[in-house]
């Protein structure tokens, strides 16, 4: 072809958009991506919707940190959980046993934590404190009890709580206390009340709601107007929620996007950490101290445990991670700060590197884990404090190695 | 911005818009070389590191200038000359570490400066070739922003004619309209397509080295073999989709670099339409000369078709070997080698046992064509791990799963992708029969505008929602 003829097909090919295509193509332009992203959005809705609330079961503004109320039941449902039932016994915590005694001859072990000690997102039976009931006395062959004391709705159950609130976990007289925690429980400290609580849940609300804060948001088509469009479209559609659920099922998506999040949210990934989460970490020693303090006063064993995230499970699961990350090194400060008060430390971390795909056991966005994920703790948990860490739970050899055949 | 970025679409629409301003090819030749040093500035900001490309560039020039003031005879010392200067930048591994430079310097697109340069010296040293190039064409043909960092290879006298042309070539609605649904199909391709295929790979090896069982870690290895050769078309040619639009806004038209090469029904054929101007560029400068020295050489026509054979050899392995400077990359050309040989020895022996009325007739036949195409992927993804991985991770990649079970993922590979190529190539016959009088339906401007509304949408909302760089485009380290 030659470059005349290119040039009077080109003319040819524009004399045939006509006037009609001028208007008719923004048009059907506009109309798919309006289609789409409303379709979306509705699909995303359907499935992705929160349902339900703690609100007739929580005290939030107590002062010496929140709890359950007492003989309540409440129904919700997290975007990506099914609907959960929440019930809570006469000392407001979520657990199938009677807090006042226990049972002869039987040796209670009362967990404390955050949110995911709670079982935020899965059902009571598959918390892992349940499933840890039946492991522990088919291992140690001993009666073993498991009382769930944890009551964390938002950002509650945080060290500083736990320590003001400590009297609540004799209640259910225990043989032994087992304090698990993640990097936002250290994070979050010293956070008492959920006013002391910088960040808010994704408020996801109606499109209508939404589509009124960007008109007063918005006002305008500036750059910093169309940033801010951006930031609140994100936050107030499910649409996104939903893309971000899928994307973070891949491993290497989700280390990869979170790895880029900002000190606040990643730092404790860093083999050097920042000076802001080396406060965290003393904030967190303080009331470490405390709530050890007070456990050996009350001669009960403390033993803590360090639950890793979403991202750190993945990466310790992978095996690789970029410079100036190591996935270890929190739990390695926490050790320190356990032991340091005379508390037992069982590292759980390590059983992650054997585990495929550890991160599908948690809500995608969420972070918390799911039963699956539940179900993975409880069975890492139990091999550490069925391997003599913990004398009195030191299971006999033969079931301990077929256990860890995963007979 | 040397990545099918938002930033590297912008700046290459901004300078589109500014060469239109007038339609002198003067005018739109200053845009151009202020754009590709401004391209080269923020790629790099230290000057020094542009030195040895610099000489590189006057080595390659000096040499063009000599050949078109009649000195032929330098044509060999100066293939020569720049072919060295080549493989000592880019640092082969033969080479003693003594002698290469030890300061960082700039090497970026430098492959592809290295074609450009010696398409030039050899054209220029042929008798025919007179034309005079000057440095500034000579600059702005090598170090054209939109071909730098991974071409497509173009030929000077296409180039040329576009950008020096008196009277450009038209740019109307609908030529604007075309370009920019491309630049969005490259747009998610590099960065939504490329980037999710990327994660389904990283995914797959992470899994190749944890406890899966065995049902879960031959799928994994199933994806780990299936899934790249998907990615780097997705990457290459999204990325060769942006800067072809870009050029075509700027009147100037690029080559074709792929012409939907899983189609391919031969691994000869596959190389007529994957990464065609790299082929092209070695079928005319390396394959044609040394097929007709072997013919003047060896008359026996007994043998003459097995020179072919053999010629495919030299060429692909040299494909192989220029994609990088490893052993891998050496083993990786042998591979390629290898293809395009057997494929060709195929052919002859075919003809001859069954004769050519048989043969075509048998390449027409739907299992035989389904197989074939399925076994052309299967050979390109199995040389795949060699673009990828080095030999360290190859070799616990095998032990990770054992040769026989290899075998079988591969044997399964090639009947999947059988079938499911097949499949596809059925449904998009059936598409594009659904036809008006202006031409089948599905590449109408309306469906063109649909589809491109839709992956522009997706590709904004996935890249903002991630915001993270896509895999970097992989022919840019070559």
């Amino acid at each position: 072809m030659t470059h005349s003829d290119a040039n009077d097909q080109v003319a040819a090919a524009d004399r045939k958009t006509s006037r009609r295509d001028w208007v008719l193509l923004p048009l059907i332009s506009l109309l798919t991506i309006s289609l789409l992203a409303i379709g979306t959005e509705l699909i995303a809705r359907s499935f992705f919707t929160s349902k339900g609330t703690l609100a007739a079961c929580e005290i939030l503004n107590d002062p010496l940190g929140q709890h359950g109320v007492p003989d309540s039941a409440c129904k919700a449902k997290l975007p990506e959980s099914s609907m959960i039932e929440y019930k809570f016994n006469r000392c407001g915590h979520r657990s199938g046993l009677e807090c006042g005694r226990k049972s002869d001859g039987s040796y209670r072990i009362v967990t404390t934590g955050a949110s995911a000690v709670m079982g935020f997102g899965v059902r009571q039976e598959d918390d892992f404190s349940e499933l840890l009931t039946t492991k522990l006395s088919r291992l140690t062959g001993r009666r073993i009890e498991v009382y769930n004391s944890a009551f964390a709705v938002h950002y509650g159950g945080t060290p500083r709580v736990i320590a003001q609130r400590f009297n609540d976990l004799l209640g259910p007289k225990p043989d032994m206390i087992l304090w698990s925690f993640g990097p936002n429980d250290v994070e979050f400290s010293s956070i008492l009340t959920v006013q002391d609580n910088i960040p808010i849940e994704k408020a996801h609300t109606s499109l209508m709601t939404t589509i009124l804060r960007l008109r007063e948001s918005v006002g305008g088509f500036t750059p910093q107007a169309m940033g801010r469009a951006a930031h609140i479209i994100s936050e107030h559609t499910f649409s996104t929620l939903m893309l971000q659920h899928y994307l973070y099922e891949s491993q290497s998506i989700y280390v990869e996007h979170f790895l880029m999040a900002d000190d606040e949210e990643q730092g404790f990934l860093k083999s050097e950490p920042s000076a802001e989460w080396r406060s965290h970490l003393q904030e967190f020693d303080g009331y470490a101290a405390q709530i050890e303090g007070r456990a050996k006063a009350a001669g009960i064993p403390l033993v803590a445990v360090f639950v890793p995230s979403r991202a750190q499970a993945a990466m310790i699961s992978m095996g690789k991670w970029p410079a100036g990350y190591d996935p270890y090194k929190m739990g390695e400060q926490v050790r320190r700060i356990i032991t340091s008060h005379g508390g037992t430390y069982i590292d759980i971390l390590p059983g992650y590197r054997t585990l495929p795909n550890p991160e599908r056991e948690y809500l995608p966005v969420d972070g918390h884990p799911n039963a699956d994920g539940h179900a993975m703790i409880a069975a890492l948990l139990a091999k550490g404090l069925t391997d003599g860490t913990v004398p009195a739970l030191k299971a006999a050899w033969a079931q301990q190695a077929a256990f860890e055949q995963g007979k | 911005m040397d990545n099918a970025s938002f930033h590297f679409v912008s700046f290459g629409l901004a300078v589109a818009l500014v060469s239109n301003f007038s339609r002198s090819h003067t005018w739109r030749s200053m845009v151009l070389m202020i754009a590709s040093v401004a391209f080269l500035g923020m790629l790099a900001r230290d000057p020094i590191v542009f030195l040895p490309l610099a000489a590189f560039l006057l080595l390659g020039y000096a040499g063009r200038v000599m050949l078109e003031r009649g000195w032929s005879k330098l044509l060999v010392w100066s293939l020569l000359a720049v072919i060295l200067a080549y493989i000592w930048l880019k640092k082969y591994v033969f080479l003693p570490h003594d002698i290469l430079l030890r300061s960082p310097y700039f090497t970026v697109g430098l492959s592809y400066i290295f074609f450009r340069v010696l398409h030039l010296l050899i054209e220029a040293g042929d008798q025919n070739e007179n034309r005079h190039v000057s440095p500034g064409a000579y600059l702005l043909y090598t170090l054209n922003f939109t071909t730098l960092i991974s071409g497509p290879i173009q030929r000077y006298e296409d180039f040329a004619r576009d950008q020096f042309a008196e009277r450009p070539i038209e740019l109307g609605p609908s030529v604007i309209g075309f370009q920019l649904e491309r630049l969005i199909r490259g747009f998610f391709k590099v960065n939504v397509l490329a980037m999710l295929l990327h994660a389904v790979h990283e995914d797959a090896l992470a899994q190749m080295w944890q406890p899966l069982p065995l049902p879960a870690k031959l799928f994994s290895a199933f994806r780990l073999a299936v899934v790249y050769p998907f990615f780097l078309y997705a990457n290459f040619s999204g990325y060769i989709d942006i800067v072809i639009a870009l050029a075509r806004l700027m009147r100037v038209r690029l080559p074709e670099n792929f012409d939907r090469p899983f189609s391919a029904t031969s691994f000869l054929d596959f190389w007529n339409r994957w990464h065609i101007t790299l082929s092209t560029w070695f079928k005319t400068y390396v394959y044609n000369p040394l097929m007709l020295v072997l013919m003047r050489r060896i008359s026996s026509e007994a043998v003459q078709p097995l020179l072919g054979v053999f010629c495919f050899f030299v060429t692909f392995f040299l494909v192989g070997v220029w994609h990088g400077r490893t052993s891998e990359l050496l083993v990786f050309g042998v591979l390629l080698g290898t293809g395009v040989s057997v494929n060709k020895l195929w052919q002859v022996g075919m003809t001859r046992v069954l004769g050519r009325k048989s043969y075509k007739a048998l390449t027409k036949n739907f299992i035989y064509t389904a197989l074939s195409r399925g076994l052309t992927f299967t050979w390109f993804a199995l040389t795949n791990p060699l673009f990828w991985g080095d030999w360290e991770q190859l070799r616990s990649l095998a032990v990770a799963l054992g040769r026989v079970r290899w075998l079988a993922v591969w044997l399964a590979v090639w009947l999947c992708s059988s079938v499911v190529l097949a499949l596809w190539e059925g449904a998009r016959a059936a598409l594009l029969s659904i036809r008006t009088s202006e031409g089948p339906v599905l590449t109408s401007r309306y469906a063109r505008v649909v589809y491109a509304s839709a992956l522009g949408l997706a590709a904004v909302v996935i890249t903002a929602l991630l915001n993270q760089p896509a895999p970097g485009i992989v022919y840019k380290v070559f």
